[in-house]
């Protein structure tokens, strides 16, 4: 049983604050990613996690030991780093087997252990040669297996699939799942890739400079993001976020005007809405505003305005045809509507 | 194949000249040495020869003195009238303590102050590189007077660490840069596996590291068996290594083949150094291409 648990945690180099106040109950068997752009804290929290860097506050327990002062090795925990750290001197086989050979596992299991892992990630063909002659997603699997191969309490996996090109990366983001639901331990998962975040996890916690700004279920954040900054950073496009004023459930700016949206909310705020929430309308619409961009993406067209300063994206019918400059009009569904405070970016919650 | 097909689209001047400077050059660096080897087999009166230099390859001295156009004379002079085997196993001695000895040191420091985030690392190390920059002699002048008075002068010991210390501050730097040049994940994912930091150099560092480490040792390995001015200033005529030992037989010109001892001991001298270039070249090659090293 591997709950992770991390009270207070808090890490600084001089006066810069790599990770602040960072609390967090991780469940056993969950599959957690630490989601946001680079440099909020989130590989810093790992390696706290991993005994890689030191805590400066807070407490870490892994299951109901305290670790905050226990060397990585005695953390019965394994990582994936983002550059593999594969012994180069050492074959595949030899890799696989490095954390069974100093852990001192009997001698006898080695042989069964390191082919069990290595079929789980399909690397039999490959067991004799060196690292260096392996292609980048053979070297990722090869770091898996080594991983895998001691069945630890916790997983901890360091961006692992950002060395690797964008179709090997699907496929190997699919095998890191089925090996979660195979294997069922506590994985902590870092990306700065939100569709890796919003595919893998159980629970996503978004940071940023080295604060919690979120967790919640991939849809949760996806569906009631907690700031603007969760609602730029989750989903593709990014949340559309626009400035204006809010009076008597009217939401007003240059080139847009919603009704219908909560009563209880006045002054100014920042609305946001998602590209798929939009629709075209004839008259009467939300937004009217010439179009500033056409991106034909396949199955959708993506047109975007400039609206209260701001570029916004909608997303239109594949078959939508329109030039540079032509005037559309888009109607947004109130419910679909967020509300930020327009000073400090938090979601005002309503009742709709 | 493909080398022939290169040479042959280059004019045949350019060829002329690529080869011209090359045995140019190969001449210029080995004459000295094959001269001097050809040397040591004649006596002084051909080698050193006042008439003739002719003489010193035909060796009409060396017919008339013992009958042959060579002889060993000189070795067997150097050897065992003079105890040559002596400075030998002294240079053995000397070489390898201070080999093992810087090594040990400057692995485990080097690889310290590698992955110390410390700014005091930076100070150290330049430190050693302020230490190393200066003439060795001005180190040793400052010795003589504390170890005669601790009665150790003239013994190995002493020299030994005299060498290690001038020695260090090169073996640190070199170790230091190798270290530096093997991705930190490569400690962190033994860590994880298992090791403690110890196990992890031991079993992941070193390992990696061993071109470095042959590269370094023998940098060591070169620097006390050429040493001069600390082995000539800190050892009693019994306990000579090698380069003191040649400078003394050349040191007492008024007997006759005494010269030729040494010319026959710096022969000697320089052989096992063709031996270990020859063993070791790989390693050094790949050593000296470092940063070859990737997780």
């Amino acid at each position: 049983m591997a709950q992770i648990r991390l009270k207070n945690v808090s890490k600084r180099w001089n006066n810069f604050i790599g990770v602040d106040n960072f609390n967090l109950d991780i469940a056993d068997q969950e599959f957690l990613v630490l989601l946001g752009p680079s440099g909020c804290g989130k590989t810093t929290t790992m390696r706290m996690i991993a005994g890689l860097e030191d805590i400066t506050e807070g407490e870490i327990w892994i299951g109901d030991r305290l670790v905050n002062k226990l060397e990585p090795k005695d953390r019965d925990i394994s990582m994936v780093f983002q550059s593999y750290g594969l012994y180069p001197n050492m074959t595949v086989y030899e890799n696989i087997r490095f954390p069974l050979k100093v852990r001192k596992v009997p001698a006898g299991q080695h042989h069964e252990r390191v082919m069990a892992a290595s079929k789980m990630v399909e690397l039999d063909d490959f067991l004799q040669r060196r690292p260096a002659a392996l292609s980048g997603g053979q070297r990722q699997r090869v770091a898996l297996a080594r991983a895998i191969v001691r069945e630890p309490n916790a997983f901890l996996m360091d961006e692992p699939l950002s060395n690797l090109d964008a179709k090997l990366r699907v496929s190997t983001r699919a095998q890191i799942k089925n090996l979660h639901h195979t294997l069922k331990r506590t994985t902590i998962y870092v990306t700065h890739d939100q569709i890796e975040a919003m595919t893998l996890a159980d629970r996503v916690v978004v940071m940023s400079k080295g604060l919690i700004q979120q967790v919640g279920t991939p849809m949760e954040i996806y569906d009631r993001p907690a700031n603007t900054f969760v609602a730029s950073f989750i989903g593709s496009p990014a949340m559309n976020l626009v400035h204006g004023e809010i009076h008597n459930g009217v939401f007003t700016g240059d080139h847009i005007r919603v009704d219908g949206l909560s009563t209880q909310v006045n002054g100014p705020v920042t609305l946001g809405f998602r590209a798929e929430d939009a629709v075209l309308a004839d008259s009467n619409a939300h937004i009217e505003a010439p179009i500033y961009s056409v991106e034909l993406l396949g199955e959708a067209t993506m047109i975007s305005m400039r609206v209260a300063g701001e570029l916004v994206s909608i997303k239109v019918g594949k078959d939508y045809r329109a030039e540079i400059g032509d005037v559309v009009r888009v109607n947004i569904a109130p419910s679909a509507c967020h509300l930020f405070d327009r000073s400090t970016g938090q979601r005002i919650a309503t009742a709709g | 194949m493909s080398d022939t097909a290169v040479s042959q689209r280059r004019p045949l001047g350019l060829n002329i000249i690529i080869i011209g400077f090359l045995v140019v050059w190969v001449v210029l660096a080995a004459f000295p040495f094959l001269w001097t080897v050809w040397g040591s087999f004649k006596v002084e009166p051909d080698f050193f020869s006042r008439q003739n230099w002719i003489n010193a390859i035909t060796g009409p001295f060396t017919q008339r003195q013992t009958g042959s156009a060579f002889t060993g004379d000189g070795y067997y002079g150097a050897w065992v009238t003079r105890e040559f085997w002596r400075a030998v196993a002294n240079t053995a001695i000397v070489t390898v303590s201070v080999t093992v000895i810087s090594l040990t040191l400057g692995t485990l420091g080097g690889y310290a102050l590698a992955r110390s985030g410390q700014r005091y690392a930076f100070w150290i190390l330049i430190a050693a590189l302020v230490f190393r920059a200066m003439p060795h002699i001005t180190l040793v002048s400052g010795y003589l007077l504390p170890f005669f008075e601790l009665n150790i002068w003239g013994v190995l010991p002493t020299s030994i660490i005299v060498l290690v210390a001038i020695n260090q501050p090169f073996t640190l730097w070199m170790l230091h840069s190798f270290f530096l040049s093997i991705p930190k994940d490569l400690d962190e994912s033994a860590m994880v596996d298992g090791c403690s930091r110890f196990e992890a150099f031991r079993r992941v560092i070193i390992p990696v590291m061993w071109p470095g480490v042959v590269t370094t040792g023998l940098f060591s390995f070169l620097l006390a068996y050429n040493d001069f001015a600390v082995t000539s200033m800190l050892l009693s005529s019994d306990n000579q290594t090698m380069v003191p030992k040649i400078s003394s037989f050349l040191g007492s010109v008024q007997e006759q083949g005494n010269v030729m001892f040494a010319v026959a001991a710096v022969v000697s001298a320089t052989v096992p150094l063709f031996i270990l270039v020859l063993f070791f070249q790989r390693q050094i090659v790949s050593g000296l291409t470092a940063g070859a090293v990737k997780g």
